[in-house]
């Protein structure tokens, strides 16, 4: 039979509440993109070939966005290194969609700006709380 | 506690909805300032408007700062009156904000919006502080 050892929580609320938050954060800016897109693409003069790039582009932020926060939040529950790099890894192509939907887009609205920094600063500060707590899983990892 | 956990997200969404409203203001406050001037204007009524509208939103600002520290750090995040309270004040704050933008207000009924939609919650917040961190009361 396995003895168990007393064991200290590892995982890390600031992250989890950061997390928690970014979804909801998340949820609300696309769907604030996605009206802004309606609006932009009625009134700005877009070339088709721009506006077919920036939605998919759209589509593509949906996917990589749901699918870091899944593993970044069922990481550090479970103290799991392996899930929560993978989700520091995706957090890297997500970054640059949203410096790609804050500077170099084909039009980019003074909304757009304040959201998408808005969605920086959570990155960043998810990304050192990310490293932190991965660096305490990998430490204490028992074989 | 099942309605904690729908407080939270709408306090922390409607915060940030009368924030991104206050940076749009602020970067876009020439329509606004010209509102409050009479039709014939010299350029140092422009400044001193100007001067008075950016004072008041960055006070709007540094009343933000203290909310949301007090939201992060714990205090106040589980705390059921004071999330009702911020978000019925920072909901009615956005929409009279939006309004205030879109319809070109005068600069006057701004005060009026940054008294009970800004220095309320953020005076509830700083009781909160001293009653947590001075009389050790249990941030609930």
């Amino acid at each position: 039979w396995v003895k168990c050892l007393k064991h200290t929580i590892l995982s890390s609320t600031p992250l989890q509440i950061l997390l928690h938050l970014n979804k909801w954060y998340f949820a609300a800016f696309y769907l604030a993109e996605i009206l802004m897109f309606i609006y932009k693409g009625i009134l700005l003069p877009y070339p088709t070939d721009n506006l077919i790039l920036d939605v998919v582009l759209l589509v593509l932020f949906l996917g990589l966005e749901t699918l870091r926060i899944f593993y970044a939040e069922k990481g550090d529950l479970c103290e799991r290194p392996l899930s929560s790099s993978m989700s520091v890894l995706v957090l890297f192509p997500c970054t640059a969609l949203c410096v790609y939907y804050l500077l170099l887009q084909t039009f980019v609205l003074r909304l757009e700006f304040i959201l998408n920094t808005i969605l920086l600063v959570f990155y960043c500060a998810e990304f050192v709380l990310s490293v932190l707590a991965l660096s305490m899983f990998s430490r204490s990892r028992v074989y | 506690m099942s309605a904690v956990s729908s407080l939270v997200p709408a306090r922390f969404l409607t915060i940030i909805a009368h924030l991104v409203i206050v940076i749009t203001i602020f970067w876009s406050r020439d329509s606004n300032v010209k509102a409050c001037l009479p039709l014939e204007y010299t350029q140092e009524q422009y400044e001193e408007e100007d001067k008075k509208l950016v004072v008041g939103l960055s006070v709007t600002l540094g009343l933000f700062a203290i909310e949301l520290a007090g939201f992060f750090s714990g205090v106040s995040m589980f705390n059921c009156s004071q999330g009702l309270l911020s978000i019925g004040v920072h909901a009615s704050a956005s929409v009279a904000l939006l309004f205030y933008l879109f319809e070109q207000w005068e600069c006057s009924v701004y005060w009026w919006i940054l008294a009970i939609c800004s220095v309320l919650p953020a005076c509830v917040e700083i009781t909160l502080f001293i009653a947590v961190f001075g009389f050790k009361k249990k941030a609930s």
